[in-house]
């Protein structure tokens, strides 16, 4: 199905457990290095479950986005303001053009980091009242745009796993509609108390390294990060002269409408999200060169899409590998951290390997272990998979091969 | 897809809010308030939710479900193509409890449904699992412009021709502890009141059902200049006159001052309010929508919500401005449905 | 104390049209019978070590342990610690 406007990709940004930007990242996909440690600068009761932390303290990164000590900010903003100073670089996009360009953000805790920690102050005195400000989604977002200059329009979603995701997936549908240009999408999510006792309460977290597609698998380990990707027509590209590092040349958004934190045992969310970006795109399964999975560590989800890309793929199902046993479950932030994982494999030609897998599921897909298992990556898909039954589904596809 | 020019028609809304709920009395005889801080009036949720299903819900997840199974019932689509909706603090309820217990009582023994029902997409979801829905589902959470940001997804859908329906809605609740929280953070203002909303607007395109008015466009600015605001709302109306604004004035004169751009921009339109009958807070401005959509259903302007306190005939559209803390504003525009007199 | 384990269920699930006598101490309490689901067997492992003292590690085998009034009162009666 032939797009009205491509959507190309023309700048990335990332920071997370394996790196604090786009080489460090690629760096750690092709060593093969996890970046799930013991917990280290969160201060928490439960130090007991692995954690993917962006080595980095709030004070470190707020040096190095030049920002005053004592300015109200939150560890997810830190993190955004980060990425989106690299991708817009990447972009070569300059501050006075950013007045014509969109902004999609996808966060869950926001401000949640400070909020957690000063919430007795919110309640009984008037010593942290600038915090209070800082603790929504949407603030959060502002607090990263405007780091960067002023955007045409900013607005925040924010359905857990899949927010990142849907934030890539809204910028295409600008640009496509003819709203804008340029859109700057991605997400943001820092590690907090507060989810990480959700999901303890929810008893999914593994105290040892998670391992996605794993028979033994046990849960998952929480991770933390940013990333975002300058969504851009074909016509702006060619004005700016300016190369696509990818094509964003599908996506589906479906709801699995099973239950709020499990997913349906036939992962139809799953099914129909993948099945609509791969229709959106104009491509058929077999076209699929490597499948970026959800892939938590948790029983439920491991099981619910390998059912899900079963149903699609048949037997003949394309590499498939989780990174989250190297990154940790970056939550709200993964769409986007994943995208930019996929255009690194993309642009240089390999797969990530699914770290920690040892003993084949039953009924499940067995995962990629070899970073360079067949020929040329041409398209890829990248599964986001939310609390509530949000599946996002982004297929990207190399730059070359865009005519 | 080809994209789709069809006119989107707002086939019904409802609301629940410190008004009287599920229900238009309030254009004749609303309720005043002076309280700092009031809650929503709740209508009797057994005749939408099970007692089974019920449990597990607060406030907002039974104001969410009861506004969107409503307005289903009455617009006729029972499986909407997209759910989208906003939250600005999403479940304050459930958030409170959880971190309250986390911060007084340590991290141990806490509550699975109380974090579970936190995320601001727990009412997106479960309206989508209450009516089996797979189709396109999506939440905002951008503080007062949540709403706005939420119909703006659904305009692009019909744009791209992706859904013929939609339900979009807004739903945000408070607590005492969390109205403190609003007032401290300049979230609501002196002479505002702090209060709960929650709005479900049922759209489609093309569709031949009976429909309360059309949807013309949706914009949302960024911390915008006078020209670039003058310029938006010039290319919304597209050379065509309203018959009123709805703004967001509250009675607090630093937000109020957001709108004294209009005088300028429409000499002579007439200003409308709701803040003062269903006070702040972050889905405002879909009860704003909720009572154009009306006002443009009866051909009429009551009295309350003008500004003059003048009630008029409503026949030719009404622009809606919300200008959300100073810096964005969103710019909605609804006509009545054609061939209407 | 099956008087008790119940009211606190009843609280903590907040089964607010259920009443003690309405729950037979025999009938399942998943699936069918009382109709609770995994997230209810979550919010019963967090009761059982609030209000009995017994940390249950392996939410597998809370489904075992909560299969009637009769199995859970059992069970509280040879593991609480309060």
């Amino acid at each position: 199905m032939a797009q009205e406007r491509s959507v190309l990709i023309t700048g990335c940004g990332i920071i997370s457990a394996i790196g604090l930007d786009c080489s460090q990242v690629l760096e750690s996909l092709l060593a093969n290095r996890t970046g799930i440690a013991p917990l280290k600068y969160l201060r928490t009761e439960h130090t007991e479950f692995p954690v993917g932390e962006v080595k980095l303290t709030d004070e470190e990164m707020e040096r190095i986005m030049g920002i005053e000590p004592g300015t109200p900010v939150t560890r997810t903003a830190l993190m955004g303001m980060i990425a989106l100073k690299e991708a817009l670089a990447d972009a070569k996009l300059d501050k006075n053009v950013l007045r014509q360009v969109g902004f999609v953000s996808g966060t869950t805790v926001g401000g949640m980091d400070k909020s957690e920690r000063y919430y007795l102050d919110f309640i009984e005195n008037d010593t942290r009242n600038e915090y209070i400000g800082t603790h929504d989604c949407g603030s959060c977002s502002e607090m990263i745009a405007d780091s960067a200059g002023r955007f045409k329009s900013v607005t925040t979603i924010s359905t857990a796993c899949s927010s990142a995701a849907n934030a890539i997936e809204l910028g295409a549908d600008m640009i496509r509609a003819g709203e804008a240009d340029i859109v700057v999408a991605g997400g943001s999510e820092c590690i907090t108390k507060f989810h990480l006792n959700g999901f303890n309460s929810l008893m999914i977290l593994d105290h040892n390294q998670c391992r996605p597609f794993d028979a033994e698998r046990a849960g998952l380990n929480l991770g933390e990060g940013a990333a975002f990707v300058v969504l851009e027509s074909r016509e702006s590209a060619l004005r700016r002269c300016v190369a696509p590092v990818a094509l964003l040349s599908g996506y589906g958004n479906a709801c699995d409408a099973f239950h709020q934190t499990a997913s349906s045992p036939d992962g139809e969310g799953a099914y129909l999200a993948m099945s609509k970006a791969l229709a959106d795109a104009g491509l058929q399964p077999s076209d699929i060169d490597y499948i970026n999975a959800h892939g938590t560590g948790t029983p439920n989800n491991d099981l619910s899409e390998s059912q899900a890309m079963k149903r699609i793929f048949g037997s003949i199902v394309p590499p498939v590998s989780s990174t989250k046993s190297l990154t940790g479950h970056t939550t709200s932030a993964s769409g986007a951290i994943e995208t930019v994982i996929c255009i690194l494999a993309l642009k240089n030609g390999f797969v990530p390997v699914n770290y920690g897998w040892e003993h084949p599921m039953e009924d499940g897909i067995v995962p990629n272990m070899d970073l360079h298992p067949n020929g040329a990556l041409k398209n890829v898909l990248c599964n986001s998979f939310g609390f509530g039954g949000n599946d996002s589904s982004l297929v990207l596809t190399l730059a070359d091969s865009v005519k | 897809m080809s994209s789709s020019s069809e006119s989107i028609k707002i086939l019904s809304a409802k609301q629940i809010s410190i008004q009287k709920p599920l229900s238009e009395e309030w254009m004749d005889a609303p309720e005043r308030y002076t309280d700092d801080f009031v809650r929503a009036v709740d209508p009797d949720f057994k005749q939408f939710i099970s007692a089974g299903d019920a449990r597990r819900m607060g406030r907002l997840l039974k104001r969410a479900l009861a506004t969107s199974l409503s307005a289903l019932q009455e617009g006729g689509v029972m499986n909407p193509d997209a759910i989208i909706t906003g939250t600005g603090f999403g479940s304050v309820e459930n958030t409170e409890l959880f971190l309250d217990a986390m911060v007084r009582e340590g991290e141990h023994m806490l509550k699975p449904t109380q974090f579970m029902q936190s995320t601001h997409n727990t009412a997106s979801s479960l309206i989508g699992i209450h009516t089996h829905c797979h189709g396109y589902n999506s939440t905002y959470s951008q503080k007062g412009l949540s709403f706005d940001s939420a119909l703006y997804d659904a305009w692009l859908q019909f744009r791209l021709g992706k859904i013929g329906t939609a339900l979009v809605g807004s739903h945000d609740e408070m607590s005492p502890v969390f109205a403190g929280f609003m007032r401290k953070a300049g979230h609501v203002r002196e002479g505002e009141i702090c209060s709960e909303a929650a709005v479900s607007v049922l759209l489609a395109s093309g569709a031949d059902a009976p429909a309360l008015c059309t949807l013309e466009g949706v914009k949302l600015l960024n911390r915008p200049d006078e020209t670039e605001l003058k310029a938006a709302i010039a290319d919304m109306l597209g050379g065509s006159m309203p018959d009123a604004v709805m703004t967001g004035m509250s009675g607090n004169a630093d937000n109020d001052s957001r709108y004294s751009i209009l005088g300028d921009i429409l000499p002579g339109v007439a200003l409308l309010r709701y803040k003062h009958l269903f006070g702040v807070n972050f889905s405002s401005s879909a009860i704003g929508f909720y009572a154009a959509a009306y006002c443009l259903a009866k051909g009429v302007i009551p009295a309350v919500l003008a500004v003059d306190g003048k009630a008029r005939e409503c026949s030719k559209g009404i622009l809606l401005v919300n200008a959300v803390e100073g810096r964005h504003y969103s710019i909605i525009y609804l006509k009545p449905v054609c061939g209407k007199v | 104390m099956i008087l008790k384990l119940k009211q606190e269920i009843i609280e903590v699930l907040n089964l607010e049209d259920i009443k003690p006598e309405d729950i037979d101490n025999d009938a399942p309490l998943f699936g069918e019978g009382l109709g609770l689901d995994s997230i209810d067997a979550l919010e019963l492992i967090v009761l059982m070590e609030k209000n009995y003292g017994i940390k249950l590690q392996d939410p597998a085998k809370g489904k075992e342990i909560f299969k009637s009034i009769n199995v859970m009162a059992d069970y509280i009666q040879k593991n609480r610690t309060r």
